[in-house]
C-alpha cells in the first residue's frame, strides 16, 4: 500500500492536465466550438444594426451582442462533457477512479476546470475578432466578464457530468441538455436584452441565473464594474456553481455503473 | 494512526444484502415456489440459469441480487468467486470496493469498513472492474499508468518508476507509448490488471480478469496471480472458468441466485460431491452446468 496522499490540488491540476490533452488531441472540437460565436458575430449581429442604440441603453449594439453570445458560448463549452462521462462509465473509468481514494470532486474538477479554461481562451480570441466590428475592449472589465462566465462554463459542465452519470443514456442526455439550453439562454437576453419584452418575460428572467450572467457580463465589457448588476450575477452565478459542483460530486459518490 | 497489528481477515462480510428496484411492464406475478412449473432448475433449458422472478414489495418490484451471505477472507490467500452469469458476484465486488451501497449486512475490508470508511478501504485496495477501465481516449499505456499513480499520492519520478515496472511485469514495454486504443483485447486486459496494481493494494479484486483472454494470456495472468499471492497480496477474484478457481483458489465459494451455496478448498468442494471437476460439483449441487453458453469474444 502506497501510503502517500495527494492533495486536493495535485488532483485537480492532474485531471485537468488528462482532460486538456484529450481535447488538444482532437483539435476540430476547438474550431467547432468557436465557431458558434463568430458565425453569430459575422452572420446575426449585422441584423441589429438599424435597431437604435438607445434600446441597449445606449451600447452600440456589437458592446450589447458580444457579452450575451459570450453567454451562449459559455453553454456551449460546458455542455459536452456529460457525452465524455457516459462513454466513459461504459468502458468502465469512472469505476476505476471512483475505487481510488481520489476526492469525488476532484473527478468533477478535472473537465470543470478544462472547460473553464477552454472558454477563456476562445472568448478571449471571439473578442480579438469582435473589435473590427466595433467591439471596445475595456480590459479589466472584459477580464472579469471572462472569469464570470468561466465559472458559468464550469457550472454548466458539472450539471453535464451529473446528468449524464444519473442518466447513463446518450439520448436522455440530448434531451435534457438540449430542453435546458433554449429557455436558459432565451430567457436571459442573450441574444436581445430582455428589458425590450414585455414585464410578464422580464419577471421570469429573474428566476433565471443566465439572465444575471447576461446583466453582469453587458455591465462589464462596457467598463461598468461597480454596479449593481455585477454584484448580482457574481453572487448567483458563484452560488449556482456551488450547488452544482455539490450535487454532482454527490451523484459521483453514488453513481452504479 | 493505522493500526500496526494487521487485521485478522482481509475481507469480512455478514448478512451482506443487496436488491435492486426492476421497472416491469404489467403486473408482477407473485412468486409460487410450490407450484412444480415454476420451479428453476427443471424449468430452464440446459446451460442457462435461471433468471430469479422479479419480487414484490410495498415499494414496488425488485429484484435480490445479494441475498444476505457471509464470507471470511484470510490475509495472503487467493479467494474466487464461482457463479454464473446473474449469480450476484459483480453486485458483492462493487459493494466491497465501496462503489455500490449494500442494502444491509455489514462488509469490512482490510479492516476498515466499506460504509463508514470508504477513504481507508480504497486506500487499500484494487479493482479491476469487468469493463475495463484503461482510458482509451488518446492516452497512451503510461499516461494511464502515471497518472494512476500520481493519484495515489506518487511523485512524478516514482509514478514513472512504478508504471515502467508494471509496463515490464504485463509484457507491455514495447507498446508503452503507443495509444491505448491501438492495444489488442489482451493488451488491454493486462493494462486493465496493471492499472488495478499501481497502488500496491493490499487486497485485489478481480471481476473476470481472464474472460475472453485467449489461452496464452491467461496463463500469463495466472502467473500475475500466484506472484502477487507471493509477494502476500489477497486477491478475490470472480470467475466462471472453473478449471481456473482450481488452479488458483485457495478457496472457493459458489454462488447461485446471490446466495453461497458451497465453500471450501477446491480438494474439498471435488471430495464432498464426489467429482473430479469443479464443473461436476456445480453439476451435482444444482443440476445445472455451470459454464454458460454465451458465445464469448476471444480477446487474443
Ligand atoms: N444496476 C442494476 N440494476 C438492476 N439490476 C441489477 C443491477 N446490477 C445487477 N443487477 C441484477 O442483479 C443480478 C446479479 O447481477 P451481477 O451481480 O452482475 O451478477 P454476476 O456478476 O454474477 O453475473 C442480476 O439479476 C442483474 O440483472
Ligand atoms: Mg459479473
Amino acid at each position: 500500500m502506497i501510503t502517500k496522499e495527494s492533495s486536493i490540488v495535485t488532483e485537480a491540476f492532474l485531471l485537468t492536465q488528462r482532460r486538456a490533452k484529450e481535447l488538444l488531441r482532437e483539435p476540430q472540437w476547438i474550431f467547432s466550438g468557436m465557431a458558434t460565436p463568430i458565425l453569430y458575430l459575422v452572420l446575426f449581429a449585422p441584423l441589429l444594426t438599424n435597431i437604435p442604440s438607445a434600446l441597449f441603453g445606449g451600447l452600440s449594439v456589437v458592446q450589447m451582442f458580444v457579452p450575451g453570445m459570450l453567454v451562449l458560448f459559455a453553454f456551449g463549452s460546458g455542455q459536452g462533457i456529460g457525452w465524455t462521462v457516459i462513454h466513459e462509465l461504459d468502458t468502465g473509468v469512472i469505476e476505476r477512479f471512483r475505487v481510488t481514494p481520489v476526492r469525488r470532486v476532484s473527478l468533477l474538477l478535472g473537465s470543470v476546470i478544462r472547460d473553464g479554461l477552454f472558454f477563456i481562451v476562445c472568448a478571449l480570441i471571439v473578442c480579438l475578432i469582435a473589435i473590427p466590428f466595433g467591439f471596445v475592449i475595456h480590459p479589466s472589465g472584459l477580464a472579469l466578464t471572462l472569469l464570470l462566465l468561466a465559472v458559468l462554463t464550469g457550472t454548466v459542465s458539472a450539471t453535464s457530468a451529473a446528468i449524464g452519470l444519473a442518466l447513463k443514456n446518450i439520448g436522455a442526455l440530448a434531451a435534457s441538455i438540449m430542453s435546458m439550453q433554449l429557455p436558459l439562454t432565451l430567457l436571459a437576453g442573450a441574444l436581445l436584452p430582455i428589458s425590450m419584452g414585455p414585464t410578464w418575460l422580464r419577471v421570469l428572467a429573474h428566476f433565471n441565473p443566465f439572465y444575471y450572467a447576461v446583466e453582469a457580463a453587458r455591465d462589464l465589457a462596457s467598463g461598468h464594474i461597480l454596479t449593481v448588476n455585477v454584484g448580482l450575477g457574481f453572487l448567483v452565478v458563484f452560488a449556482v456553481f456551488a450547488l452544482a459542483l455539490t450535487w454532482a460530486s454527490r451523484v459521483f459518490q453514488k453513481a452504479v455503473a | 494512526m493505522l493500526d500496526s497489528t494487521p487485521a485478522p481477515l482481509a475481507i469480512e462480510v455478514r448478512g451482506l444484502k443487496k436488491t435492486f428496484p426492476v421497472r416491469t411492464r404489467g403486473a408482477v406475478p407473485k412468486p409460487t415456489p410450490a407450484d412444480p412449473g415454476q420451479d428453476g432448475a427443471s424449468a430452464s433449458p440446459p446451460g442457462q440459469p435461471p433468471t430469479p422472478p422479479p419480487k414484490q414489495s410495498r415499494r414496488g418490484a425488485f429484484v435480490e441480487a445479494v441475498s444476505g451471505i457471509d464470507l471470511d477472507v484470510p490475509h495472503g490467500q487467493v479467494f474466487a468467486f464461482l457463479g454464473p452469469n446473474g449469480a450476484g458476484k459483480t453486485t458483492t465486488l462493487r459493494i466491497l470496493t465501496t462503489l455500490l451501497p449494500a442494502t444491509s449486512g455489514t462488509a469490512k475490508v482490510a479492516g476498515f469498513d466499506v460504509t463508514t470508511q470508504q477513504r481507508q478501504v480504497r486506500r487499500n485496495i484494487g479493482y479491476v472492474g469487468q469493463l475495463g477501465g484503461t482510458d482509451l481516449d488518446h492516452a497512451t499505456g503510461r499516461e494511464n499508468l502515471v497518472l494512476a499513480a500520481r493519484l495515489y499520492g506518487l511523485r512524478k519520478r516514482d509514478a514513472l518508476t512504478r508504471a515502467a515496472e508494471l509496463l515490464e511485469g504485463f509484457d507491455l514495454t514495447a507498446l508503452a507509448d503507443q495509444e491505448t486504443s491501438t492495444y489488442s483485447g489482451g493488451q488491454r486486459r493486462r493494462l486493465d490488471v496493471a492499472l488495478g496494481m499501481v497502488g500496491q493494494p493490499s487486497v485485489l479484486f478481480l471481476d473476470e480478469p481472464s474472460t475472453g483472454l485467449d489461452p496464452q494470456n491467461r496463463m500469463n495472468l495466472w502467473d500475475q496471480v500466484r506472484r502477487l499471492r507471493a509477494a502476500g497480496t489477497t486477491v478475490f477474484l470472480t470467475t466462471h472458468y472453473l478449471d481456473e478457481a482450481d488452479a488458483l483458489a485457495d478457496n472457493v465459494a459458489i454462488m447461485d441466485h446471490g446466495q453461497i451455496i458451497a465453500r471450501g478448498t477446491p480438494a474439498e468442494l471435488k471430495a464432498r460431491t464426489g467429482s473430479t471437476t469443479l464443473d461436476d460439483v456445480f453439476l451435482t449441487l444444482t443440476g445445472r452446468v455451470l459454464r454458460d453458453t454465451e458465445s464469448q469474444e476471444v480477446r487474443s
